[in-house]
């Protein structure tokens, strides 16, 4: 069942335009949102979150269009980026304190467990956490309000391969708890690990979107990972 | 309403928001232009945009299952509770002035603004401007502040000095009013000043909740 569908998004900037960008994420799967810098992830993330106004399209979740139910769909999802930091000088406990008395479906036990696994310090601020404490710390506010999908964008961006690996393990383990999710990775090797499918974007237009299986018979050659397929893939289309 | 008040006071205000409420207390310093007491407590509540900037706070909001015009209420909302703050200080302040140091000499010879009803109006019509200029400016973008901001202090400092000389003017002296003398003339200048308060932060939040719809984060 597909709980996210993304229909002929386009969003036009004066040197880049997003394309009739359509795709759906699938329940309780974990979807690679791939393509080189510049390719278009972050601004379909951007749309998907309603942070920016698109020329066309339309996105829905459980159903639901985003444009007339965007708070009732953001009591639902989650949000994390390895970019940004919030509030970087003030501490976890306060940014929680203040962030679930907007959430009606915040789960303190959620909280609790999630501090605990993911070894966080609610007495530590932002600008304190590595960057993968820092995804961790965006994903504990999603799980806490019991989010459904979690959109990561770049999540692993910047880390160390250790703390990549814990981070995809963590993936993994909220897929068995049923949670939706879709990240944006450049780095290729991330959807090899943990990828149920793959949703492709070159230039601002989307070039594949299926199962990861099916992405490498229809476009891979004997052999090959999926890192050297996309390497292919660019190589090819610049030519 | 609680909750984003809440949100900016816990998350994006600065410090100095809440202590440059105190220049409120400027209202008593004789021989001083005491509007300026206004100006110092805006410049707190930019402080409070500056930290809000840095902190990400505008993309963190518009993640938050609230609208987006909730975001811009949060601003205004937060503003508006430090102008008033800092107004009600003016005010006892002010009444402490027109009472038991209505004949006090230090006050009665100084040559600037006295402390009345008409200077209340005037910090509510500066504080209304810092709401439309540089609050609204804001909006226009989300991030730029350093426009409006250097657009409100000029027209600030401009009507600081205009209402310091306005008493000086023939037929202007009652504006300089001690006391209770002219009250109903000082008090209709009061009720000017709030009216004009109130709508230039209406229409300014009206025009930031369209800006903000329309812009890109």
């Amino acid at each position: 069942m597909n709980i996210v569908e993304i229909n002929n998004v386009c969003k036009s900037y004066p040197a880049f335009r997003l394309n009739n960008v359509s795709f759906s994420l699938e329940s309780g799967k974990i979807t690679g949102f791939v393509g080189r810098n510049g390719a278009g992830k972050t601004t379909t993330i951007k749309s998907m979150l309603n942070l920016i106004h698109i020329d066309s399209g339309d996105i829905s979740y459980f159903g639901l269009p985003l444009a007339g139910n965007e708070m009732e769909i953001k009591q639902r999802i989650g949000y994390s980026t390895g970019t940004v930091s919030w509030y970087p000088r003030k501490t976890i406990r306060e940014i929680v304190d203040v962030t679930k008395s907007f959430y009606r479906s915040w789960d303190e036990e959620a909280y609790q467990k999630y501090m605990k696994l993911f070894s966080l310090d609610d007495s530590k601020k932002p600008l304190e956490l590595s960057e993968g404490m820092k995804v961790k710390f965006n994903l504990l506010l999603a799980l806490s309000h019991r989010a459904e999908v979690l959109i990561l964008d770049e999540p692993t961006s910047g880390l160390d391969p250790f703390s990549r690996d814990e981070l995809l393990e963590v993936f993994m383990t909220l897929k068995e708890h049923g949670v939706t999710i879709l990240f944006s990775t450049h780095i290729t090797s991330d959807l090899e690990r943990c990828a149920d499918n793959i949703v492709y974007i070159r230039k601002g237009e989307i070039q594949a979107s299926c199962s990861k299986t099916d992405f490498v018979k229809q476009n891979g050659q004997p052999n090959e990972t999926l890192e050297e397929i996309f390497l292919r893939l660019e190589r090819e289309a610049k030519v | 309403m609680s909750v984003l008040l809440k949100k900016e006071m816990r998350l994006s205000a600065s410090i100095l928001s809440y202590l440059f409420i105190a220049f409120g207390f400027m209202a008593m310093i004789p021989g001083y232009p005491i509007l300026c007491g206004v100006f110092f407590i805006t410049l707190g509540i930019f402080h409070s945009f500056q930290n809000a900037r840095e902190a990400n706070d505008i993309v963190y909001s518009a993640l938050l299952p609230i609208a987006k015009s909730d975001v811009v209420k949060g601003k205004f909302l937060f503003s508006a509770m430090i102008e008033l703050s800092g107004f009600l200080i003016m005010t006892i302040l002010t009444l402490v002035r027109m009472t038991v140091l209505s004949d006090s000499e230090v006050y009665r010879k100084n040559a600037l603004m006295n402390a009345n009803p008409f200077y209340l109006g005037v910090a509510l019509l500066i504080f209304g401007m810092f709401n439309f200029i540089f609050i609204g400016g804001f909006f226009k973008t989300a991030y730029k502040f350093s426009k409006p901001f250097v657009i409100y202090i000029v027209v600030a400092f401009l009507m600081v000095g205009v209402a310091e000389a306005l008493h000086y003017f023939p037929g202007l002296k009652a504006l300089n009013a001690f006391g209770f003398d002219h009250i109903a003339l000082q008090l209709l200048l009061l009720l000017c000043g709030a009216l004009l308060y109130v709508a230039l932060t209406f229409i300014s939040y009206k025009k930031a909740c369209k800006s903000f719809e329309m812009i890109d984060l």
